[in-house]
């Protein structure tokens, strides 16, 4: 955090983040470190650091945190900083929070946005394949039932 | 025992041997599946839960609100389904104001979500409901000297507070169900790590894989067993990837616990789809002609 006196600190990205669902939890951070130790996308790069991701989102580092290339995708989501966390802080679900910020902003990475609208077109995350029809045949299984996506589109986007 | 089973889309569609698997496996140890139409996506932790977290409890809890009008728990046997229906369920039962947000959204659709069920891995049935003894009375050829190296997977056991399956950082359930299959547990230093899927960048999974796949060789086991479709597929096509992009061979076979269960209990290796995975199973195959 070297050159962190250059940036510029802006507290009401605090507020920004306490509007994503489970965003308010980045209050709760002391900065403790506990979450870094035991994390895998951590351990295995230079740049990956969830405490870091919590101190930019304390200081209101937006433009590192909401883009599409953000350190914040390479999180594994395996949950071990949210076992860690001695404050409740949940690290993996303030990422979470983040990332939906990213995808409000439309700064979300293509997989993310590809896979999530394919659950809202399809009701699935993968297309049926005739391949899998005939698998699942062989194997005596039941066949694939139709996904009742006109259900999904009524839900979604209200409140 | 009857629940209700939610294979989620990677099973269904990419790996329905699992599926086989898990069926027939159950079956034979007295559990009855009892399938509903009308589920989605559960859907995904991952990718889903990036785009909106209020339309991922949303959709999770009308697949919760389909299982709860027919009055069973939900048995799971994906650990990213695991994942989303157990959270889902639990935050919405401690969280009135969140529920009734979310029931005002489900209602569009004439559904409440009600609380009333529980979410359960196909582990922890075996484990709690169906118990070892009796799973152990099915198995008619153990799989003995069958050395399996043990891959928890994150989403079975974490975060603990939600999942409530295990101890997260001592866990037992599988090497236990392994035992039972009469295979060995091999426990190495990588047991707990993840497979990276969720992971975007490129070089932090290739890095955790190798190391977890090279780690499994120097243990001398005889495959790795887990109970993830996501890590399966990390694993085994996912291996044979970075076999190709490092110029490497590791060939670790993978495979799914039910497999096990299933080849134990004398199924046909065909019913269980060991002869579909990318690494090669020989080993295995073998034992189950035997």
């Amino acid at each position: 955090m070297e050159t962190q006196a250059k940036r510029k600190i802006d507290f009401s990205f605090r507020d920004k983040l306490d509007s994503a669902v489970e965003g308010f939890r980045h209050n709760y951070c002391y900065q403790c470190g506990a979450c870094v130790a035991d994390c895998p996308a951590g351990n295995y790069s230079e740049s990956f650091n969830p405490r870091l991701i919590l101190l930019k989102a304390l200081l209101g580092f937006e433009d590192e945190l909401i883009s599409a290339d953000s350190e914040i995708w390479n999180c594994t989501n395996c949950y071990t900083c949210s076992e860690r966390c001695p404050q409740d802080v949940r690290p993996v679900d303030v990422i979470i929070a983040l990332k939906n910020l990213c995808v409000r902003a439309g700064k979300a990475p293509e997989l993310v946005v590809n896979v999530s609208d394919s659950v809202l077109q399809s009701g699935i995350t993968t297309r049926v394949t005739s391949l899998a029809e005939k698998r699942r045949q062989e194997l005596g299984l039941p066949p694939i039932k139709a996904y009742p996506v006109d259900e999904l589109i009524k839900i979604v986007g209200k409140g | 025992m009857k629940y209700i089973p939610f294979f989620g889309c990677m099973m269904t569609i990419k790996y329905p041997w699992f599926e086989s698997a898990v069926r027939r496996t159950l079956a034979n140890v007295g559990v009855e599946l009892v399938d509903i139409d009308g589920f989605t996506c559960c859907p995904d932790p991952i990718y889903f839960q990036a785009r909106d977290k209020m339309e991922w409890y949303t959709i999770a809890a009308r697949n919760l609100s389909l299982a709860e009008q027919a009055g069973l728990d939900i048995v799971t046997t994906c650990s990213g389904c695991t994942a989303t229906l157990s959270e889902v369920n639990l935050v919405l039962k401690e969280d009135a104001d969140l529920r009734a947000n979310i029931n005002k959204r489900l209602a569009e659709v004439g559904r409440e979500y009600r609380g009333t069920i529980n979410v359960r891995h196909a582990v922890t049935v075996l484990r709690d409901d169906v118990g070892l003894d009796k799973v152990r009375e099915t198995v008619k050829h153990p799989l003995n000297g069958l050395k399996v190296a043990v891959h928890y997977g994150c989403h079975l056991l974490k975060p603990s507070r939600v999942m409530r399956v295990d101890d997260p950082d001592r866990p037992v359930i599988l090497d236990n169900l392994l035992r039972v299959v009469g295979a060995e547990p091999i426990r190495h230093e990588m047991t707990l790590l993840c497979c990276g899927r969720a992971c975007m960048s490129d070089s932090i999974p290739d890095d955790m894989v190798t190391d977890i796949l090279e780690t499994i060789k120097r243990h001398d086991a005889d495959c790795m067993g887990l109970i993830c479709p996501t890590c399966f597929d990390k694993f085994d096509t996912g291996q044979v990837l970075l076999e190709r992009k490092l110029q490497k061979s590791f060939q670790v076979p993978i495979v799914y616990f039910f497999q096990l269960l299933g080849i134990a209990q004398g199924l046909d290796p065909k019913d269980v789809g060991l002869h579909r995975h990318k690494v090669k199973v020989d080993r295995i195959l073998d034992m189950a002609m035997a």
